[in-house]
């Protein structure tokens, strides 16, 4: 009851025409620095935080959080149209995203993302007014043991990222998780793999490699058949088809869950549900084999899963102060600038505040689609503009988008040589996505690990005396096993 | 031989006359100053408060670079390399400057002596926190717990060789026989997770990140390991006062300048900087942000400097040979 006053007033507020107008500056320009590769939404909110000097602390606030959530649903737009993720959590969408624009479906494929987003964002701040407190109390007890498990269950679940071969997939898995030992060591403070170059202490950067791998290449390929790259898209093909629309529906849904509950869980980062939400989706799927091939659900799982996660990242920022991703955090900043402090007990001192807030969430989600769902078609034209043109625009926006990052010339480098690596990967048919997926895990599957045994003085037993982590050690084992079950000798050596 | 003399004298005149010139006419373009930390971390913050403040008394633009990677390491490798001219400077956060030099394995190829330290800007006393319902109500519960079963209190740090760190293997010397359980997480934020999360016991950090949390009563802390307490949270006892004197920790943040910097660039700079901290805004923007300002210039900061090197010099060797054990 007094929940429901409390958003009443909230959305009173919320709907006034200045913060309205905060909302939509915010969506815009995080839609814009969504679509600028390289410039994330960390480094785009960080940027952007003098423009709310001016503001008071509650529209300062609506506006950086509109820009957090713009972004990630801006970064969508890149990766289906010319398949450069333009920010880390849709490099996803890359897989199924671009392959539908090749077919004229790009703007099918944003519509279905930009739905997507908006059921998951929507679906997660119901739940953030709901259910909020006591689920953020409980998923403090994701301690790191039960990180680890998790972490190892996503890697598990890599064998449902394989194409053809499986014995491909693991071996790009195994490339991405020695890439990811690149760097100092996170216990032991050594460097490893870095051959004297304080530029690679901190290891490869995610984002320049997913854009050489993936959007470079892409521009390779094409080179050698430029006329194939000319795509047509039919703009009276911007919503769904019933079919498409039978089958988002579920992936819809299934995508928020998956997000919505790892957005509870701080560290998990943006990128690992959105992994996850498309290996569910491909593994439930009757014909995993359209997967890699423009299939819808490989966009709505992971765009409604990439939402739903940024709304339900606001859950434990909200109620207990912990900042649970890098855009979080620069957020926090925002409000402790302006006075604030994040925990449990914002919700009794500042309920006119956190409630405004929490409404704009709802308000600027519809703000997206209304803001996204017309420009569909302007994106779209994107596409029909002659390679020639096209491709320096690319190469221009990535070799911007790579320095961007950490204003640091290594990034380009680092991006232009995995622009090779994946060409030639993708030339011999090798897939890229378990190479990413072992990439982001690497790091955090070690750091869990030895975090976990310093807690237990190195006993190894940690693992096995707490009953969520035992579980999801179990259920790994079973991912683990279905599929080397399903695995006949013939496919193995079919690589 | 007059003349000779007056050639002498019209040139040395000349040349006093340029270098005053240089002085006064110091500087002449914008000013970089670098934060080996990234954008919106709480040196960031400081540099950026002080860096709009002090460009309006030099007359040239202060521009902010982020040069963040490796703790540190990335930044002042490049500022090392810099040419001495004063229009580079850079922070340098005291120890973890020191211990990225000092740890053999991280290679530097800078050493203390390549950067001149001009002025500090923020002294942040180390602090040593717990849950609000916490079995340890002070710093003794704490340490006879450490003594009575060493080696099971799980004890948070904010990464390894950072000051929490040390201040862990400060401790442990002040109290034969207490040993921590060390456990190195990435920051601040981790360690609330983990602490309200039951995963570790107690913490090691800094008064600036904790401080509104202490005093709405959501942790508890124990103990501030500076000279004085912390003005944010005066009900906190020192370390002297609950009898371990020679705990001292803290995070500083200071500018710096890479060696070879003319004096009388150094004095310029030293001087527009000291203004602005010592503004009313510089003031109250890093206090809203939990920031506690300590202004030490010339031998003082020069001095404070090498003693933290020597200070951490002994506590890395001490870390480095604990962890291969």
């Amino acid at each position: 009851m007094d929940t429901l006053q409390h958003l009443v007033s909230g959305f009173a507020a919320a709907l006034s025409p200045a913060y309205l107008t905060y909302a939509l500056a915010g969506c815009a320009l995080g839609t814009l620095i969504g679509v600028l590769p390289g410039l994330g939404p960390a480094a785009g909110t960080a940027i952007l935080i003098p423009l709310t000097f001016k503001l008071d602390p509650t529209g300062a606030i609506i506006m950086l959080s509109a820009i957090y959530y713009g972004a990630m649903y801006g970064g969508t737009i890149t990766s289906v149209l010319i398949n450069v993720p333009g920010e880390a959590a849709s490099v996803v969408t890359c897989i199924d995203g671009h392959q539908m624009a090749k077919q004229g479906r790009g703007g099918t494929a944003l519509g279905i993302a930009a739905i997507g987003s908006f059921v998951g964002g929507i679906v997660a701040t119901v739940a953030l007014v709901v259910v909020a407190p006591p689920l953020a109390k409980l998923a403090l007890r994701f301690g790191p043991p039960e990180f680890f498990a998790l972490m190892l269950f996503g890697l598990c679940l890599v064998s449902g990222l394989a194409g053809r071969s499986m014995l491909a997939a693991l071996l790009m898995t195994v490339l991405g998780l020695l890439l990811a030992m690149i760097g100092i060591d996170p216990v032991r403070g050594a460097p490893r793999f870095a051959f004297d170059v304080p530029d690679l202490y901190d290891g490869i950067g995610f984002i320049p490699v997913v854009m050489g791998l993936f959007g470079i290449s892409e521009i390779l390929l094409a080179a050698e058949a430029p006329a194939l790259a000319a795509v047509r898209t039919r703009l009276s093909r911007l919503l769904p088809s019933r079919e498409e629309w039978r089958r988002s529906i579920g992936a819809i849904w299934r995508g928020t869950g998956i997000g919505f509950f790892l957005g509870l869980i701080p560290g998990i980062g943006s990128i690992v549900p959105t992994f996850m939400a498309y290996v569910a989706e491909k593994r439930l799927s009757k014909t995993p084999e359209r997967f890699g091939r423009g299939a819808i659900e490989g966009v709505a799982a992971p765009e409604s899963a990439n939402n739903a996660y940024a709304n339900a990242a606001m859950i434990p920022f909200l109620t207990l102060g912990i900042p649970s991703s890098p855009t979080i955090a620069v957020l926090m900043g925002a409000f402790i600038i302006n006075g604030i402090t994040p925990g449990p007990f914002l919700f009794q001192e500042r309920p006119d505040l956190v409630w405004a807030v929490i409404a704009s969430f709802f308000v600027g989600n519809v703000i997206l689609l209304a803001l996204n769902l017309p420009l569909v078609g302007l994106w779209a034209k994107l596409l029909e503009v002659r390679f020639e043109y096209l491709a320096v625009g690319v190469l221009l926006f990535c070799l911007v988008g790579a320095y961007s990052l950490q204003q640091s010339i290594f990034d380009v480098w680092v991006m232009i040589a995995f622009g090779v690596v994946g060409y030639v990967f993708r030339k011999l048919e090798l897939p890229l996505a378990p190479l990413v997926l072992g990439l982001i895990l690497g790091s955090p599957i070690e750091k869990s690990l030895r975090t976990s045994l310093e807690m237990s003085g190195g006993d190894y037993s940690i693992f096995l005396t707490r009953p969520l982590c035992v579980g999801l050690l179990i259920a790994s084992s079973v991912v683990l096993i279905g599929s080397a079950l399903k695995l006949a000798p013939k496919t193995l050596r079919e690589a | 031989m007059i003349k000779a003399l007056a050639k002498v004298a019209v040139s040395a005149a000349a040349l006093l006359a340029a270098c005053v010139a240089v002085a006064q006419q110091f500087p002449e373009r914008p000013i970089q100053l670098m934060v080996a930390f990234p954008a919106g971390g709480s040196t960031d913050v400081g540099a950026r408060v002080v860096a709009s403040i002090a460009e309006k008394i030099l007359g040239k633009p202060m521009v902010v670079i982020n040069r963040g990677g490796a703790g540190g390491q990335v930044g002042w490798t490049e500022m090392a390399r810099q040419k001495p001219d004063g229009y580079y400077l850079g922070y340098i956060n005291l120890p973890a400057t020191n211990t990225v030099i000092l740890d053999p394995e991280r290679k530097a190829n800078f050493g203390a002596d390549a950067f001149v330290p001009i002025i500090n800007q923020v002294l942040d006393p180390g602090i040593v926190w717990v849950r609000a319902d916490s079995p340890y109500k002070t710093l003794k519960d704490l340490v006879d717990a450490a003594k009575k079963s060493p080696n099971t209190i799980r004890t948070a740090t904010t990464g390894i060789l950072s000051d929490d760190h040390l201040a862990i293997l400060m401790l442990e010397e002040a109290a034969p026989g207490a040993i921590f359980r060390i456990v190195h997480l990435a920051g601040g934020a981790d360690q609330l997770k983990e602490i309200l999360g039951g995963n570790v016991d107690v913490a090691f950090d800094n008064v600036g990140s904790i401080a509104p949390r202490v005093r709405s009563g959501e942790l508890r802390a124990l103990a501030v390991m500076d000279h004085q307490r912390s003005k944010f949270l005066p009900d906190v006892p020192t370390m002297k006062e609950v009898g371990y004197p020679s705990v001292i920790s803290s995070s500083t943040r200071g500018i710096a300048a890479p060696r070879g910097v003319p004096p009388a660039v150094l004095k310029t700079l030293e001087a527009a900087l000291r203004k602005a901290m010592e503004d009313p805004e510089h003031i109250q923007k890093l206090e809203s942000a939990g920031l506690a300002i300590k202004i030490m210039v010339g031998e003082e900061y020069a001095k404070y400097y090498r003693e933290t090197h020597e200070q951490a010099k002994k506590y890395t060797e001490w870390a480095k040979s604990r962890a291969h054990k």
